[in-house]
């Protein structure tokens, strides 16, 4: 499979936090080909294992993704949502959702009409309480369809632009699990010492839940953790964001410094251009849990940028796959017992 | 025709030529009589058997709301305004087809990590919103989508629920799809159909039109806002989708002649069409031209209900878009 097909069809598949369960399976049998052991664990979890009997590296990028759920069905069989992970109520009006009803319910999200609404409201945005969604149906089939506490997934659209550019949601984080894929694929032809695992994580969203549990299990000597970032976008501040055509190495305390030089090393090498980000603290990814794990993991953080972070329109180059899958498989190859002796030289 | 390939073509006001030549093509094999005036319209012209008969037009508009390219930024992406009313807070993570060759785009939006508490209460407007096709610079941007450049939401027809619809431009290809429809039947007496331009910049086509036909008798096939649903209080509630083609007492720019609209509402129920009548005075449409123009007409407004209606997914049920065609055929054959 093309990794570009990978993320197309990865991306559509339903799989809020808590309810990974049929994307891990994707990703499972996706995987399965080009490792020697791959499971799903409790919390859903995928760990594919590529055996060696070096030191023992986790990737990791995390495969639930942000949506709303039910919360309230109206007198007139509207819903109204609540949100799993952070929804920004801006893109919801007029948007189609997938309802995970009995069976798979198409939604429209509807508000109020504009000119219905004082000069005051009009001037702000609907927020998540004044919208709804519209299944077409009358109230009593809502009602025998649909429960409190189903969920409701964004529409799911795969638009290649111009320059190898492509916009689709839940590009957060499953293009780094595209990457994964892709790093897999190429390492089919490459010989390594290092025991891998490639982790696709569970609950990312709602505070790196997956990456937490699976690092205690793994035990992992180092860590590559892979996450989005924000690119270039209007009316962003310029200091937060980075160009979209090349890969980030992210710096600050929850970051190995050690490991990250030998991350840029190998990318230099390999002449992978990277920017670099400066995280003064937490950095709200998988390398938070990871670094955490057990007595502690050195970790790294690769971040993939992205346009309209947590929209139905996220946007990155895709040619970023490639050179992220390239880069992993080449610092996997490049990993050597001599590391734990550097680590705080 | 069906209404998937009508919704799903590209004719934002002023650029309506794809739709146009659509509906020419299918109404040439339905009259002998089909033109293109000076604004655009599409006139379609049957003349009847029995002068005894009165002659009467029908009309609807081909253009929809959309968007159009007013510029280019620095990284490649394309500013834009709309055609027509359409709310900036439904075009916030959409996707777009733009220009001619219908390049694929998208509305995105600064992330929300990235927003402010401010920045979360204001409005993106048309000043702040861009559409990216995935040009790398303002040269590219120019060269692939041209200052003037049409765009529309890029929305596929899908049907959903219990018989609904949601779509692109129901608002008004409806109308479109039943002109069709009544140029189909055998009413004996002269017929027009017209399909016009430019309703939604301010009822531009039907101008030109309603003063080169004079029709005496017309009637306007619409989609019109329902605003049923939610948070709407019941006072502002126009009409209902399911229950029928809305008749129209009076709008913001016509009032239905008496005689004509109880004329429809009572070819209606003897026929047992689902209607309701049109609760609220909002909306106006290419009813006002024709009423206005030359010694005016007698004119009332058909619609099909429709929620989110300047949005890029218009919702409608497929019973009450039948219902217009039948209820105007009826009326036909009560004359």
């Amino acid at each position: 499979m093309r990794t570009e097909d990978f993320l197309r069809d990865i991306t559509a598949i339903r799989g809020l936090s808590g309810d990974e369960g049929p994307v891990a399976d994707f990703v499972a049998d996706a995987f399965r080909p080009y490792c020697d052991e791959v499971w799903v664990d409790q919390m859903h979890n995928v760990i594919a294992r590529k055996k060696g009997g070096g030191p023992k590296v986790m990737f990791a990028a995390h495969l639930d993704e942000i949506g709303l759920m039910v919360v309230n069905i109206e007198e007139d069989g509207s819903l109204r949502l609540g949100q799993v992970g952070g929804v920004d109520p801006r893109i919801l009006p007029g948007q189609r959702v997938w309802v995970y009803g009995k069976d798979r319910l198409l939604g429209i999200i509807g508000a109020k009409a504009p000119h219905l609404l004082s000069a005051e409201e009009r001037s702000k945005n609907y927020q998540r309480e004044d919208l709804y969604v519209d299944l077409g149906l009358p109230p009593q089939r809502v009602r025998e369809q649909v429960q409190i506490g189903d969920q409701v997934q964004l529409e799911h659209r795969y638009t290649a632009l111009q320059n190898g550019r492509v916009a689709v949601k839940t590009s957060d984080d499953r293009a780094c699990v595209a990457m994964m894929f892709e790093a897999l694929k190429q390492l089919q032809n490459l010989r390594h010492e290092a025991d891998l695992y490639f982790v696709a994580t569970a609950q990312e969203e709602v505070g790196t839940r997956g990456a937490i549990t699976s690092a205690f299990a793994l035990d992992p000597d180092f860590a590559v953790a892979l996450d989005v970032c924000h690119a270039d976008t209007p009316g962003a501040p310029a200091w937060r964001t980075h160009k979209l055509d090349s890969l980030v190495a992210s710096m600050g305390p929850f970051i190995h410094p050690v490991l990250r030089g030998k991350l840029v090393e190998v990318a230099k090498e390999q002449n992978i251009s990277l920017q670099t980000a400066v995280v003064p603290r937490s950095t709200f990814t998988d390398a938070d849990g990871i670094g955490e794990a057990r007595a502690g993991v050195p970790t790294v953080l690769l971040e993939l940028p992205l346009k309209n972070m947590h929209t139905t329109v996220e946007t990155l180059d895709s040619k970023n796959l490639r050179e992220g899958g390239r880069l992993l498989a080449q610092f996997a190859v490049a990993v050597n017992e001599g590391w734990e002796d550097e680590l705080w030289t | 025709m069906d209404l998937k390939t009508l919704t799903e073509a590209f004719g934002p006001s002023g650029c309506e030529q794809e739709v146009r030549a659509l509906l020419k093509e299918a109404a040439q094999a339905l009259c002998d009589d089909v033109s293109i005036d000076r604004a655009g319209n599409l006139v379609c012209r049957r003349k009847g058997s029995d002068p005894m008969k009165p002659s009467v037009t029908f009309a609807a508009h081909m253009d929809e709301i959309g968007f159009i390219i007013t510029g280019h930024t620095e990284d490649g992406l394309l500013r834009f305004r709309p055609v027509g009313g359409v709310d900036p807070r439904v075009v916030v993570s959409k996707w777009v087809l733009v220009g001619k060759e219908r390049l694929r785009g998208v509305i995105g939006a600064m992330a929300i990590h990235l927003q402010t508490p401010a920045d979360r209460e204001r409005v993106l407007d048309y000043d702040n919103l861009f559409i990216d096709i995935g040009a790398r610079d303002a040269k590219e941007a120019e060269r692939l989508c041209p200052l003037g450049a049409y765009a529309v939401f890029d929305t596929p027809y899908t049907e959903f629920g219990e018989g609904f619809v949601a779509a692109r431009a129901l608002d008004d290809r409806v109308g479109c799809l039943n002109l069709l429809d009544i140029l189909k039947s055998d009413y004996a007496g002269d017929l027009c159909c017209v399909f016009v331009t430019q309703e939604e910049v301010g009822l531009r086509g039907s101008r030109g039109a309603a003063f080169h036909l004079q029709p005496d008798i017309a009637i306007i096939l619409e989609g019109t806002a329902a605003n049923d649903l939610g948070d709407t209080p019941e006072r502002f509630q126009v009409c209902v989708p399911g229950q029928g083609v809305a008749v129209s007492f009076m709008d913001r720019a016509s009032i239905a002649n008496q005689q004509l609209y109880q004329q429809l509402l009572q070819v209606a129920q003897e026929h047992g069409i689902p209607h309701q009548v049109k609760r609220a005075v909002t909306g106006g449409n290419d009813a006002a031209s024709f009423q206005q123009a030359g010694k005016g007409a007698r004119t009332c407004v058909l619609s099909v209900p429709c929620r989110y209606i300047h949005s890029g997914n218009n919702v409608a049920k497929l019973s009450d878009i039948k219902a217009q065609a039948d209820l105007a055929i009826a009326f036909l054959h009560s004359l």
